[in-house]
């Protein structure tokens, strides 16, 4: 019998053109507890195989859960139709794909298999005890909810010009909510973590309980919290918030294919985007960074993943690119071509996004700033086009005089992201990737993680009028 | 049953049969199956040109089973005896060392009332040739296309048809064939150094004969909406009324509400409202507000939920007055209740709670004498089309971007603002802070609708 690798090839060895067969199959479990009650408890199998060509600069994409030659021939033969009926239409002057380093062989991340041996059973109980553990922290917490969800993906990715490389991962994720009330008061909190690799690398810096500590004791500090006056201001962002940044804002921004269409990174490479203080990497390791939540080998069209350096030293230096918009810029592609399931096709998709650490330490910019608010916790976020960004953040404290006063209850920040980075003036050597839990979001979900060091800048908090 | 798709619905129908009894020998009290079929076609656009063409097809099968009280549930995407095996015993397995809840239950579903939409499909939508396909799409591209200022980021035009079942090992069987034609453009305006936020839009049609004629209208309002925010200026902070327009009064306000209305939310008491509340006046007097999942041309439409119970338009707020809480099986048995047919998932995901397609009720004022009111109470003020922020909807706090955001003086339209946040709270701005509610409403992306509202006490923080 073949292997499915062998099945790939064989298949693309009748492919008249350019082709990709990529095996995808991924099982994943989630875990939900609710005021002590198991909401959902759930194992998912998907699996088949993705086939794309490239015909006179058209795409032909086809997928079938088969995996049998038959089914994988039909499959090819749908994806040629495809990409011919839409070769007449296309305007572009990419014919072909220039040559490029593939990968072959087995990549393959630590702890995939320490997770799956550990029992589903098991890790229920975890999430119990830490809905128990949240829900009995004070007597002002109302409920809590816990959350663990598991993803194994493997995968194999075959090309007709030279990629055959076989991956394995294991990415996992602990949530935690609470919900804190008095007097008809409510305020909300989570805590969050995700990593790539085994049970114990979620919690190789923060345990369970800490987190649950953490989770219902912010819920109750914000019960109390007043409303955050609106304003253009000074703030220190945390690692997590500045993650975000460098994802939302301008991360997207600089996907070549997102460039392509007249995002406001468009022509700008070479000029001074940022402060000198900043530099930006998207990568798929991270140096001295084990287990980031975007870990990444090598990518969905065969391409091994590179450290990319998008702005270093305030200078836009670099796009994030896939095989198509690198010929496109003639540049060798970054590998951040991701799908996120077999009947996918892979697009531009960041993997570990950051700025690089600075100097200072956090004590000494928070002694320095006169006035201003640290922000920390987000709530998520979006950007667009221009740059323009809004992120959501749970715990936001007054500075004054260089000390660190009142907390204030969760605001929204916004502003232009090259506009705010250029006015960066300090940044932390504390350095943390802390958005692993997350997902982002461009037609199909992918799972990435960002975060880098405090930095101090100036943007708006939008809170209450008088 | 329409003869169309004869062969999925047989491969789909036996796929299920057979993954229940697999369920109930391998241990479960009583089983439910939920499954689907999927085709589409696809041509999608990306970077201002046509990108890739598609072709697929599929099925899904998810099974929750009860031992006891105790629930488990496992899905794969294959139709093969084995894996379909390995999903009974799986989902057993779960069951067996979860801890008992006692609000996990299966019922047997009604028939589907006479009323209901009962035919989504229009066979010719079914017929329709790449060829076809390939032109509708040109149609997209010309017209988003005629004026160079707008940058088309991504979009495309799909052909698909899903078949859904829901089938129980106390006798429901229930299924449905749902063909679409949906189209959608993600873009912004660009010129000279000036770029407008992103927008998107979809749009969906069930009937093929309409289509083409849709595609051209839809996509010509959008390019126009994108366009206009090309001229952009800067707006005031200030605090008081505010013009929500139908999309914003969906995703702001709307949306938040719409937690409080789920039935696992009342029974957990995590929200706003509980059963004592139910024909109390909750909200202002002015505000109505149905689910309605029997409109053919929306996205929501649909006879039956993920358990399989009928469907049927509800009311949730009527003049203020608290009405009806959304309920899956689980809600309904904590609370006491029967399932209004709110549950909601697909083969791959448990039973949750949510709407259908919401509707909220017009009011009698024109649109134009709303405007004219707000100018006449307040000198300048602001228009949020669409928002990019934050919503908890347990506190009802809301804080984000006013995107495409209109900024008004002197009763005119001066210019659209970018870098503008707006916050408040849903519970007072649909309470004593509504200041009035439009006559006309509009449909957005082809499923929920709304009017315009005007919202008092409203922050407004200018960039």
């Amino acid at each position: 019998m073949k292997s499915i690798s062998e099945l790939l090839e064989t298949t693309l060895a009748k492919a008249p053109c350019w082709a990709e067969a990529r095996y995808h199959r991924r099982n994943s479990q989630s875990l939900s507890v609710q005021k002590g009650l198991v909401k959902q408890a759930k194992s998912n199998l998907t699996s088949g195989v993705g086939i794309r060509v490239f015909i006179d600069g058209a795409w032909g994409f086809s997928s079938t859960s088969d995996l049998n030659l038959q089914a994988l021939e039909k499959a090819l033969k749908q994806a040629i139709e495809c990409a011919k009926s839409l070769s007449q239409l296309k305007k572009s002057n990419l014919k072909n794909l220039p040559e490029t380093k593939l990968a072959r062989g087995e990549f393959k991340i630590p702890g995939y298999e320490t997770l799956k041996k550990m029992p589903l059973e098991q890790k229920l109980h975890a999430v119990l005890k830490a809905e128990e553990l949240t829900r009995n922290n004070s007597a002002l917490i109302h409920s809590a909810t816990c959350v663990y969800n598991e993803i194994f993906e493997d995968k194999i990715v075959v090309t007709t010009d030279g990629a055959n490389a076989s991956s394995q991962l294991a990415r996992n994720e602990f949530k935690i909510g609470a919900i804190a009330s008095k007097d008809g008061e409510m305020a909300e909190s989570h805590e969050s973590v995700g990593r790539t690799g085994s049970w114990e690398c979620l919690f190789s810096r923060t345990t369970l309980n800490e987190m649950s500590d953490s989770a219902a004791k912010l819920a109750v500090d914000l019960l109390s919290a007043p409303k955050i006056p609106g304003g253009n201001t000074v703030l220190i962002l945390s690692p997590a918030m500045v993650g975000l940044l460098s994802h939302e804002a301008i991360g997207h921004t600089v996907e070549a294919d997102f460039v392509l269409s007249g995002s406001v990174a468009q022509g700008k490479l070479g000029t001074l985007v940022a402060s000198p203080l900043i530099t930006l990497s998207d990568s798929g390791i991270v140096a001295g960074v084990e287990h980031s939540g975007g870990e990444l080998l090598v990518d969905d069209e065969g391409v091994l993943t590179t450290k990319t350096v998008i702005i270093k030293n305030g200078i836009l230096s670099s796009y994030l690119h896939n095989r198509e918009s690198a010929a496109i810029y003639g540049v060798e592609p970054t590998g951040n071509g991701r799908a996120w399931l077999y009947s996918d096709e892979p697009l531009i998709r960041m993997r570990n996004t950051y700025i690089e650490p600075g100097t200072q330490t956090l004590e000494e910019i928070i002694s320095s700033t006169k006035e201003g608010y640290l922000v920390d916790c987000p709530l998520g976020g979006q950007a667009d086009a221009t740059g323009e960004f809004m992120f959501g953040a749970q715990k936001v404290t007054k500075i004054e005089n260089g000390k660190l006063t009142k907390m204030f209850r969760g605001a929204t920040i916004s502003g232009q992201a090259f506009e705010v980075l250029s006015t960066v003036d300090a940044v932390s050597r504390e350095f943390l990737l802390d958005l692993g839990s997350g997902y982002c979001g461009k037609g199909q979900p992918a799972k990435v993680d960002a975060g880098g060091p405090y930095i101090r800048c100036r943007a708006t908090i939008g809170g209450v009028q008088e | 049953m329409s003869p169309l798709f004869k062969n999925e619905k047989e491969k789909l129908e036996t796929a299920a049969n057979k993954l229940l009894s697999y369920a109930i020998n391998s241990g479960a009290d009583t089983a439910e199956v939920c499954g689907g079929y999927g085709t589409k076609t696809k041509i999608t656009l990306e970077k201002q040109d046509y990108h890739l063409a598609s072709s697929d097809d599929g099925y899904s099968l998810g099974v929750r089973v009860l031992k006891g009280n105790r629930q488990g549930f496992a899905s794969c995407n294959s139709t093969d005896a084995t894996e379909l095996k390995e999903i009974a015993i799986k989902a057993n397995e779960i069951a067996g060392f979860s801890p008992d809840n006692p609000h996990y239950n299966i019922q047997r579903a009604n028939n589907i009332p006479i009323e209901a939409p009962h035919n989504l499909v229009d066979p010719a939508l079914t017929e329709i040739s790449l060829q076809t396909q390939k032109e509708w799409t040109q149609l997209l591209v010309a017209e988003a296309t005629k004026d160079k200022r707008f940058r088309l980021n991504e979009g495309g035009v799909e052909i698909g048809t899903g078949i859904s079942l829901v089938i129980n090992s106390l006798g429901t069987h229930q299924m449905e064939v749902d063909t679409a034609a949906s189209w959608s453009l993600m873009g912004m305006g660009v010129q000279d150094k000036l770029i407008t936020s992103f927008d998107y839009f979809s749009h969906l049609s069930r009937h093929a004969s309409t289509t083409p004629e849709r595609i051209i209208l839809s996509t010509r309002k959008f390019i126009e909406e994108v366009l206009r925010n090309l001229n952009t200026g800067r707006s005031e902070s200030y605090k008081g009324l505010v013009i929500f327009s139908p999309r914003a009064v969906l995703d702001i306000l709307i949306s938040s509400l719409s937690y409080h209305f789920n039935g696992r939310v009342v029974a957990e008491t995590t929200g706003r409202w509980g059963l004592k509340n139910r024909d109390q006046q909750i909200l202002n007097s002015q505000l109505s507000l149905k689910d309605n999942p029997w409109l053919r041309d929306r996205s929501g439409c649909s006879t039956f939920d993920r358990e399989g119970t009928p469907t049927r338009p509800m009311d949730l707020i009527e003049k203020g007055v608290l009405k009806s809480f959304c309920l899956d099986h689980y809600a309904a048995h904590a609370l006491k209740l029967t399932s209004t047919g709110h549950a909601a998932g697909g083969p791959s995901s448990l039973p949750a709670v949510s709407t259908h397609t919401l509707c909220l009720a017009p009011g009698e004022e024109s649109q134009h004498s709303l405007y004219q009111r707000v100018s006449a109470a307040q000198k300048s003020f602001l228009v949020v089309q669409r928002y990019s922020g934050q919503s908890d909807p347990v506190t009802g706090d809301f804080s984000g971007v006013a995107k495409g955001a209109e900024w008004w003086v002197n009763g005119e339209r001066r210019y659209y603002v970018q870098e503008t946040l707006i916050s408040g709270n849903i519970f007072q701005a649909l309470g004593e802070d509504l200041f009035a509610i439009s006559k006309e409403t509009e449909v957005i992306d082809c499923d929920e609708e709304s009017p315009t509202l005007v919202i008092n006490n409203i922050s407004v923080t200018g960039g």
